[in-house]
């Protein structure tokens, strides 16, 4: 339903997303995991047709068959809401102060629908009704100060759903929630996404919310896809040295006081510093002389998954000798 | 929560301004004497329980001329501000919506507008169309667009920004109605603010083109003009000129006020500084 082909995006600095490769069909839930700087946000935007100006971009998205890469901002207009919506990582400032929720969720009815206020009043409760809100006929006209955030969230689902998109994406919807809520929202997504068999691109920096909410896991680092395959076997077995240190510097109940969090050596480089090659080289600690240069290959690491490394090239031949 | 307490600025300001403005709308049911009354033969007269403040060179009572000024001086700025104020907004909402070279463009025809001082434009509409208070409003309305349309600009490119606008987007709300419902609603602080500064600036300008008789036309009283009338006689009658100027003094500092204490209660940024 929607297969995005060699996306890249480049600012005047250089390249910030390479050779993106992705699709997600009806009812499937993909995670994209990478820290900050990875452009996993950037790759939501350009997905709903809102990358910032002044950023060039190029590749193949194809949504429900219709080629969008290229397409103008009216064409985009009419997939939003319909085809493809989307949810924010800060529910307290992706409502507008000084709108009620309900008439912020009603207004694609009205605009998009072409429901009546009445009718659009009535869907919005519906709606309300099933993402979890508490009280949905009161909360229609409260603004948003005066809900919590994980009904502020559960509010910015029911708009993402107005219009009964084909795809969600989610960019970091509980990063700003707590552990309780996280998981209730996740929990959310995961019923919503089997029910109206939607498909779901969930970003998220939190392994953990990634793991109990996805099937199908993406790890990016520094705009580059480093490591693809089914969501369980990555985390079981990670073959990217990325993805390895990413699992290893989660924390666990068990070592607890026992060790140091491990962790990741510096920070993703601002794009005009990546290096050319391997995105990963600088920081990896493993590195081989071509890293830094040479821009690694995908490597089939099991049926359906891949990882973007030289290592593993070089270890496939050392095996295969 | 919010800071409750209202600045000393601001109730000042308001307190004023609900007295001009109050005089303002009196004069139009009710003055003293009726303002354009001629009685040569009791000019001069000092303020008595008849005349409270006297009577001018013609004899017609001061009060009275004062408050139908009040009344002229707040239509002018109203009108002026407003249609200004509107159309203003409009192309800076207009611009930090469509970015690009419509917002180029708007922007640097504003600028052109901020070389015409209001009063050197206001002369230059005289000098085609006579002098009317219909000049003086044309002017000072023209003068506003430009800083109304920079005004609403800043804040709507910065509105564009948030979140809950890229959550608009997302739902498929087209730029129009984006401006409509979210832009403008959270950009009304600062125009409001700026309009409130405007108002002082448009009674002032009025004024002033009143005082080169290029305003108000005889018998209409305004501020400026019995401020010029009053010129010449400034040994004889001093009241003549200082109560009018007393009045705008009063009118230009309450709006000054109001401004500068809305704009201390609305923008976030003293909020902070001051609870620091």
């Amino acid at each position: 339903m929607i297969e995005v082909e060699g996306l890249s995006i480049t600012s005047a600095a250089g390249p910030i997303l390479r050779d993106v490769r992705l699709h997600v069909a009806a009812g499937e839930r993909l995670g994209v995991v990478g820290e900050s700087g990875s452009g996993k946000t950037l790759l939501a935007m350009s997905l709903m047709g809102m990358v910032p100006d002044g950023l060039h971009v190029t590749g193949s998205i194809r949504i429900d068959g219709a080629e969008m890469g290229g397409a103008d901002e009216a064409a985009w207009r009419r997939l939003r809401a319909r085809r493809v919506a989307m949810i924010f990582q800060e529910p307290m400032s992706a409502l507008n102060p000084l709108r009620r929720v309900g008439d912020t969720v009603a207004e694609p009815l009205i605009r998009h629908l072409g429901l009546s206020p009445r009718a659009a009043r009535d869907k919005a409760l519906a709606l309300f009704e099933e993402t979890g809100i508490l009280g949905p006929e009161r909360r229609l006209s409260q603004y948003p100060h005066q809900l919590s955030g994980g009904q502020r969230q559960r509010v910015l689902i029911a708009l993402a759903l107005a219009c009964d998109p084909e795809l969600l994406i989610a960019d970091e919807p509980t990063t700003a929630l707590d552990a309780n809520v996280a998981l209730r929202i996740t929990r959310l997504l995961v019923r919503l996404a089997r029910e109206r068999r939607m498909g779901l691109l969930f970003i998220s920096h939190d392994l953990a919310a990634v793991s109990r909410t996805t099937e199908r896991l993406m790890v990016m680092y520094g705009g580059d896809v480093v490591e693809t395959g089914a969501t369980a076997e990555v985390l079981r077995a990670p073959a990217h040295p990325y993805t390895v240190g990413l699992l290893a510097a989660r924390p666990s109940l068990a070592a607890h006081g026992k060790r140091r969090l491990p962790t990741i050596p510096g920070s993703v480089p601002p794009p005009q510093e990546l290096p050319r090659g391997c995105r990963f080289s600088g920081r990896c600690g493993q590195e081989i002389a071509r890293c830094a240069d040479e821009r690694p290959q995908p490597v089939a690491t099991a049926p359906g998954s891949w990882a973007a490394c030289h290592l593993l090239r070089a270890r496939a031949k050392g095996a295969g000798a | 929560m919010r800071e409750r307490r209202l600045s000393p600025n601001l109730i000042i300001g308001a307190v004023l301004v609900a007295l001009v403005c109050g005089v303002a709308l009196l004069s139009v049911v009710w003055t003293p004497h009726p303002y354009a009354v001629i009685d040569v033969g009791g000019k001069f007269a000092p303020a008595s329980a008849e005349h409270w403040l006297g009577t001018d060179q013609l004899g017609r009572d001061l009060v009275s001329q004062l408050m139908v000024a009040a009344g002229n001086s707040m239509m002018v700025a109203l009108l002026a501000v407003g249609v200004g104020c509107v159309l203003g907004t409009a192309f800076g909402l207009l611009a930090a919506a469509r970015g690009g070279w419509t917002e180029e463009a708007i922007m640097r025809v504003s600028d052109l507008g901020f070389a015409f001082p209001a009063l050197l434009f206001a002369i230059m509409l005289a000098a085609a169309y006579g002098p009317s208070l219909s000049v003086v409003v044309v002017a000072i309305a023209f003068i506003n667009i430009p800083i109304f349309a920079r005004v609403s600009r800043a804040a709507a490119n910065q509105v564009w920004h948030r979140e809950y606008v890229y959550a608009a987007r997302a739902a498929g709300m087209g730029r129009f109605a984006i401006s409509r419902d979210h832009i403008l609603p959270n950009i009304a602080a600062p125009v409001i603010v700026q309009a409130t500064i405007e108002f002082a600036v448009s009674i002032l300008t009025e004024a002033a083109l009143s005082y080169l008789g290029l305003g108000a036309q005889p018998p209409a009283p305004s501020w400026g003009r019995m401020l010029s009338e009053a010129q010449t006689l400034m040994y004889l009658a001093p009241q003549l000129a200082i109560w009018p100027g007393l009045c705008i003094f009063t009118a230009v500092l309450g709006f000054g006020l109001l401004g500068d204490g809305l704009r201390d209660m609305t923008d976030p940024r003293l909020i902070r500084e001051r609870r620091a």
